[in-house]
């Protein structure tokens, strides 16, 4: 019971990850990102088909590749930014969601494309050895993935309340259109948003890569789902929120997942969303505006 | 049928011969492959009527095709006839589709998509779970005459055709109308009787209805399913892909996308092989991505643009303003009419009563203890500076705002009745910055206003049935008879949005006329208009009450047009009433010149009256 619940922990912190980069772009744009798990994951392929096959006679280790990946999803973040997301400021919330389910499904069809099917072996970035903690083992990634994960929470939050950008960060979520009259630099806002959360997006797949044993298209998405409901059950507009909710849901999916089956966990999300989503739409810490 | 569809027709048309000559130039396992992308575009046009007509997002309609699928193979083990089997997959997915649109009863927000998402991944884990008592892999036994791979590729084509027959039906009835009225603007839908929260689950039954006659076709044709590829959550982002590439509610666009996906590349990689094959879902993801950024509306937006192109013409001439019938009859009756402006208030009984009104939003109150009273047959203005609270009082009469205290209408307490009723009640409304759907035509928003009035059940004007045919012909004429009375009928077939923004105004009033009210209430009905289509309104207003015999409150910033048409007058300043009267008795006070334009900026002799045009008409 203890190690799995330690275990859930584990998986919702990259949960958690994954929350705070959708949270981030959410903030910022409100554009519900679908995207954010694969542009981590594709930064991940490049990262680890560069560890495997070499290129100009350079084999990075595999800790370096983990932060390969992740300069790749920041970049791949500023690309889909700049070429898909800013023309669409404006537009119906609809089509910001449809764009980032749109370079979801590029990315993810064109690592099948690239990679195949089979699903490609992903070697932990901080070494394979074990700690006990409590009585349950843990992987050093799993304890990677937790201290990262509270180290990026507290890191995000210091950043937003305590610098002059974040003030202008949380200035443009309230109202993009007077943060901009008062000389916000509304722009540099979106395009902060879309890196950092490419950059969280790739260290998310690196470490969930490895948890979850290996690297296929569309996992990186289909843990987002997880993320998602977590944030949507904790309040998407809240940071601290959707940490909390990604948590619960990593906790759902260790303890009922390895205790009972993954399908009666999935369920009980799925449920708990719908719930939340008819009962307080706005999630437990988020704000009003988010249920508008 | 506009000019400008005319290339989507023949583009149907000819898909449809081709549909129906295809299998005579394909082997056995090429038609299979077609029927099996039949299925996906019976999903897919399922999913349109979410994402298309009524601005929702599924992302569990691979989910919802596999409980159609596996509902059909259930009951076929079991011994149910194939008819029954497709009935229970039709009622399951429909059942289901509504249990992941109840959230979109509470919130208008993208979160419902996530609510879908969580469902997709619950879902397609489940015949996992099945797969130990052996559920999957039973094998469906259709009657003879279905067996054959031909026979199933027409019925595959028949329900396409039926499924379009049927989506068409709800395009040009009420349902079909009241879901394009939430998809466009949804938080003024209940001024049209549309009830958001009913209409949108209505859509999202429709759609899984579709979704699960797909999957019974899958199962049918599969006979035996132990594969859950084709219901995971990338053929859920897919299906949305066909749908946004093909086009919002363009079935032509959305059918050839399918096949594109979901044919294309089973009938080409024997020839090109799988590698080549498989870039074509890289393809379609690609263009997706450009399609949101450059082109929304899709193929079905390009066949579009072919068709105006092919077909140019002529932009409709604009009549003067000023000349409708309506306004002729009046002045030609104004003889017999009481002499106007009135030196105080006719005795006769009150239409709409106001009682210690207030609106509160949280901590704001937007109006407070507001007491009003509207006569028979009067025009009544209200007027204040912005933000005073006058839009707010129309949001309280048509249950727009959480509003206390009391308001009258007819002698029945209108506070308590559900904001859609208030239209068959009597009262319509128009909406500062417009509240209509402007991707339509004229006539289609006129019908629209008039929703209250088509009481048939919408599967009835689905089918084409009953009483639908007939409410639906009627309502045609009266909307025709409403746009002729404002001199718009040459209109009639023009997109809403391509209007000049005063036309479009008038066909807002139209509109609201149109659906029979007692009450009329325009917000702001002078805001945007040049100069004389804002003289002719006064003529307009008198019109609409002598001849039409309403009764209106209008909320105005031109002055003039108050002091030369109104009988009576509330100034609201802050959310409350600070000064009422007739015209010259308001527009002379000095607390009310203040409220508009400050202390001390005039001499003390002028009046608001002899300043032509205050406030900010935003």
């Amino acid at each position: 019971m203890l190690s799995s619940l330690v275990v859930g922990l584990a998986i919702g912190s990259a949960y958690s990850l994954l929350a705070v980069a959708v949270v981030l772009v959410y903030s910022g744009t409100k554009v519900l990102s679908l995207a954010v798990g694969e542009i981590g994951a594709f930064g991940l392929y490049a990262a680890l088909w560069w560890h495997d096959h070499g290129l100009l006679g350079v084999r990075p280790p595999v800790f370096v590749s983990a932060l390969v990946a992740m300069v790749l999803g920041g970049l791949l973040g500023l690309v889909v930014e700049r070429l898909v997301m800013r023309p669409l400021l404006g537009r119906p919330a609809l089509d910001g969601l449809v764009a980032t389910l749109a370079v979801a499904l590029f990315l993810a069809l064109l690592e099948l494309k690239l990679y195949g099917l089979d699903p490609f072996p992903a070697p932990s970035p901080v070494g394979d050895g074990s700690v006990q903690v409590a009585g349950a083992t843990l992987t050093v990634t799993e304890l990677t993935l937790l201290a990262l994960a509270a180290v990026v929470a507290l890191g995000l939050w210091l950043f937003l309340t305590r610098t002059s950008f974040g003030l202008a960060t949380r200035a443009t979520t309230s109202d993009p259109v007077v943060a901009r009259l008062l000389g916000v630099p509304v722009n540099r806002v979106y395009v902060f948003a879309w890196g950092v959360s490419g950059l969280l997006a790739g260290a998310a797949a690196a470490l969930l890569a490895n948890v979850n044993g290996s690297l296929t298209p569309f996992s990186l998405t289909s843990a987002l789902l997880s993320a998602l409901a977590g944030a949507v059950i904790g309040g998407l507009d809240s940071l601290g929120g959707a940490v909390v909710g990604s948590l619960l849901v990593g906790i759902v999916n260790g303890v009922v997942g390895s205790r009972v089956d993954p399908t009666t966990s999935a369920g009980i999300v799925f449920v708990a969303v719908l719930l939340t989503l008819l009962v307080r739409p706005r999630g437990l810490f988020g704000s009003t505006r988010v249920a508008a | 049928m506009s000019r400008r569809e005319l290339p989507g027709r023949l583009g149907g048309l000819a898909l449809l011969l081709l549909a129906l000559v295809a299998p005579s130039f394909m082997n056995v396992p090429q038609t299979a492959v077609v029927t099996t992308a039949t299925c996906v575009a019976l999903v897919a046009l399922g999913l349109d009527v979410l994402v298309g007509s009524t601005g929702q997002l599924s992302l569990a309609h691979a989910a919802l095709f596999g409980v159609g699928c596996f509902t059909a193979l259930g009951l076929g083990t079991h011994g149910a006839p194939w008819a029954v089997a497709f009935a229970g997959a039709v009622a399951a997915t429909a059942a289901a589709s509504v249990v992941i649109g109840l959230p979109s009863l509470r919130i208008r927000g993208l979160q419902v998509a996530i609510a879908s998402l969580a469902f997709q991944q619950f879902a397609q884990q489940v015949p996992a779970k099945w797969d130990a008592v052996k559920f999957v892999g039973r094998t469906f036994d259709p009657p003879r005459w279905l067996s054959g791979v031909t026979a199933q590729y027409y019925l595959g084509v028949a329900l396409v055709v039926a499924v379009l027959a049927v989506l068409a039906g709800l395009r040009r009835t009420r349902a079909g109308r009241s879901l394009l009225c939430v998809r466009d603007v949804e938080q003024r839908a209940v001024a049209f009787g549309v009830a958001p929260g009913t209409a949108k689950l209505f859509a999202y039954g429709v759609s899984g209805a579709i979704t699960g006659l797909g999957g019974a076709l899958f199962a049918l044709q599969q006979t035996s399913v132990s594969d859950i590829q084709p219901f995971i959550l990338r053929e859920s982002l897919l299906l949305v892909a066909i749908v946004v590439v093909g086009g919002a509610r363009s079935p032509v666009g959305i059918l050839l996308a399918a096949f594109a996906t979901k044919a294309l590349p089973g009938l080409l990689a024997p020839h090109v092989g799988d590698g080549v094959a498989l870039w074509i879902p890289v393809g379609l993801a690609l263009v997706l991505v450009l399609s949101v950024v450059g082109q929304p509306e899709g193929i079905g937006g390009v066949l579009r643009d072919v068709g105006a192109r092919l077909v140019p013409r002529e932009p409709p001439d604009p009549r003067p303003a000023g000349t409708d019938p309506v306004v002729a009859a009046a002045r030609a009756r104004s003889l017999r009419l009481v002499p106007r402006p009135l030196t105080r208030r006719l005795p006769v009984p009150a239409l709409l009563t106001a009682r210690g009104v207030s609106v509160r939003y949280g901590g704001i109150t937007a109006l407070t203890e507001l007491d009003l009273e509207v006569r028979r047959s009067e025009i009544v203005g209200l007027i204040g500076a912005n933000g005073a609270g006058k839009s707010t009082f129309f949001n309280a009469v048509s249950g727009l705002a959480p509003t206390t205290g009391s308001i009258r209408f007819r002698d029945a307490e209108l506070l308590t009745a559900a904001p859609a009723s208030r239209s068959a009640r009597g009262i319509a409304r128009t909406f500062q910055d417009m509240g209509l759907v402007r991707a339509e035509s004229v006539r289609e928003n006129v019908l629209l206003a008039q929703g209250w009035m088509a009481s048939y059940p919408a599967v009835t004007g689905m089918l084409g049935l009953g009483a639908s045919v007939h409410t639906e012909r009627e309502l045609r004429r009266r909307a025709d008879q409403a746009l002729e009375l404002f001199g718009l009928d040459h209109l009639a077939g023009e997109r809403l949005g391509d209007l000049p923004y005063g036309t479009m105004r008038s066909v807002e009033i139209a509109a609201a006329v149109a659906s029979g009210p007692d009450l009329l209430l325009l917000d702001e009905a002078s805001a945007g208009l040049t100069p004389e289509e804002a003289h002719a309104l006064g003529d307009r207003f008198r019109a609409l009450r002598d001849e039409l015999g309403l009764t209106l409150v209008v909320i105005e910033h031109h002055v003039p047009l108050i002091a030369a048409t109104c009988d009576y007058c509330y100034c609201l300043e802050s959310g409350a009433l600070i000064a009422e009267g007739t015209p010259t008795e308001v527009t002379a006070q000095p607390r009310v010149v203040e409220s508009f334009l400050g202390r001390g900026t005039l001499e003390p002799a002028r009046t608001l009256s002899e300043s032509a045009h205050v406030g900010t008409p935003t």
